[in-house]
């Protein structure tokens, strides 16, 4: 039987491996102006292996970049994305686009697709996959809410997080955080209680001087491991460098 | 410090020289100086990579301090393309680039074009969009003593007589000036510039010298307002150059960006 297994590719862009089927989430492949990965892209988009579907929790570049992986080999791969990126999707030249709002499945070669909720500074959803006794929880780049406790208690057992750590805030804005912090990941791990949880979404950087006038966030994902210590001892975290396969 | 000439190809112009000065290493700057010429920002840029750890690249614009210009290369949108390339040419990720007047016309251009390369701007007293009510002072018609008048908040520091310079300085002074003519025109501006900069999404930081008497407060303002989450601050004290009137408080104002209170300066 094929073995649960994550590939980090780069900020929260990873290749899941699970019931023998694999998933790419949140697809980001190429750079801007203040937008920038601060760690390698470990896969070039000519370099990913075939797809059983892309998983988009929202429409942000960071998470979004349809212009790039327009240049994916097959665009009939199934998607499954925030309602808000259906559009965007198919005049990307997509065409098998599914949107799910939060509690609503479908369904890859025997693997479970739900997703859940989310909160961040637009709509957003998360997703769980399932495949038999395993399921795989990818965070996206949501805030911790309360709704989030909900996952075990309607989805079960998850076996492996992905959650973001960098607590990013948006200095014009207020100052106002959109994206978990490290102490809020370790919350949610202790939720969650998986046997292993990933840190992604830490290493981005707007640059030199958007990191001092529009944003500021933990670059350190050590900051989650330690927290989880203390909140969740169960789970093994583990910081995971672009391009290393992990298996549960 | 080390200056080393490049030679970058420029599509439609061919290849052009450019003198480099280079000081410090680390974090990349790329710093351009205005109608003063290069050594209007050499000492800002020696004292900003004593100061911390960071690479300062100061170009100096074809034309100017003496160095040949291609005749085809005569516009500002053509220095941003050359400058664009040469950060192509090395290789320079993240790059922060802080351009004085002219240069922060340039700067403007380089940031429209839209490099990956360039992560954030600093307009320090620049030219190049029309306010109206607020034209950028005719620099042409003014006498070289009313330029010392309007640059800077205590001119006396940095008044000079330009007839007592030797004649190799007078024909370098004299080139200077034939070379912003060239690139920037009579009035240094560009009408449909202000429009364009609606659609950047890169970092801003716009300084502006509160005594600034060629580009006033107000003019300044309406550059940040053009550009989509500028931020504006205002140098207590300091004209038009205030990379050299007031360098500290430029090295200060950029290293110490994420403390300052920008709503002390709101528009």
């Amino acid at each position: 039987m094929s073995k649960t297994a994550v590939t980090r590719i780069t900020h929260s862009s990873h290749l899941i491996e699970i019931g023998g089927r694999t998933f790419l989430t949140d697809p980001w492949f190429s750079t801007r102006p203040g937008y920038y990965q601060g760690e390698p892209i470990a896969v070039g988009i000519a370099d990913l292996p075939r797809l059983d579907g892309v998983l988009i929790t929202h429409e942000h570049y960071d998470h979004c970049d349809l212009e790039a992986f327009a240049a994916y080999r097959d665009q009939s791969v199934p998607m499954f994305v925030a309602e808000t990126v259906v559009e965007s999707a198919r005049k990307h030249g997509f065409t098998d686009v599914t949107a799910l709002a939060a509690w609503q499945e479908a369904e890859v070669g025997g693997v479970t697709i739900t997703a859940a909720p989310a909160k961040h500074g637009v709509y957003e959803v998360t997703f769980v996959l399932r495949s038999g006794h395993d399921a795989v929880y990818f965070a996206g780049d949501t805030m911790l809410i309360p709704e989030l406790a909900e996952i075990p208690q309607r989805l079960g057992h998850i076996s492996l997080a992905l959650l973001p750590t960098n607590g990013l805030h948006i200095r014009p804005a207020n100052n106002m955080q959109v994206v978990m912090n490290a102490q809020e990941a370790a919350e949610l791990t202790a939720i969650l209680k998986p046997e292993l949880a990933i840190p992604h979404h830490y290493a981005f950087t707007k640059g030199f001087l958007g990191d001092r006038l529009i944003t500021s966030s933990d670059k350190n994902p050590m900051r989650y491991q330690e927290a989880s210590r203390d909140v969740a001892p169960g789970t093994n975290v583990r910081i995971v460098e672009p391009g290393t396969r992990v298996e549960l | 410090m080390n200056t080393a000439i490049r030679t970058v190809d420029l599509a439609g112009i061919g290849s052009v020289e450019v003198s480099v000065a280079d000081y410090g290493s680390g974090q990349p700057f790329l710093l351009l100086h205005g109608g003063a010429g290069p050594q209007s920002v050499t000492g800002f840029a020696e004292r900003f990579a004593a100061a911390h750890d960071v690479r300062v690249l100061v170009p100096t614009h074809p034309g100017f301090g003496g160095t040949p210009r291609p005749e085809a290369l005569r516009s500002i949108p053509g220095l941003a393309a050359l400058y664009n390339a040469l950060l192509d040419q090395l290789d320079l990720q993240d790059v922060t680039v802080i351009g004085n007047s002219i240069g922060g016309w340039i700067t403007a251009e380089i940031a429209l074009l839209k490099s990956p390369r360039v992560s954030g701007l600093v307009l320090i007293d620049a030219v190049g969009i029309e306010v109206p009510g607020h034209p950028v002072a005719d620099f042409f018609s003014l006498t070289m003593d009313q330029v010392f008048q309007r640059s800077f908040h205590n001119p006396e520091s940095f008044r000079i007589d330009p007839a007592t310079l030797p004649p190799a300085a007078q024909a370098i002074a004299a080139g200077n000036r034939a070379a912003i003519s060239v690139y920037a025109g009579a009035t240094m501006t560009d009408p449909a510039l202000a429009g364009r900069l609606g659609t950047l999404e890169v970092p801003t930081l716009v300084l502006w010298g509160d005594s600034d008497g060629i580009v006033d407060v107000d003019y300044g303002r309406a550059y940040a307002a053009a550009i989509p989450m500028a931020r504006f601050q205002l140098l207590a004290e300091t004209g038009h150059s205030p990379q050299l009137e007031t360098p500290q408080q430029v090295i200060h104002a950029i290293w110490d960006s994420a403390d300052t209170d920008f709503t002390a300066f709101a528009r």
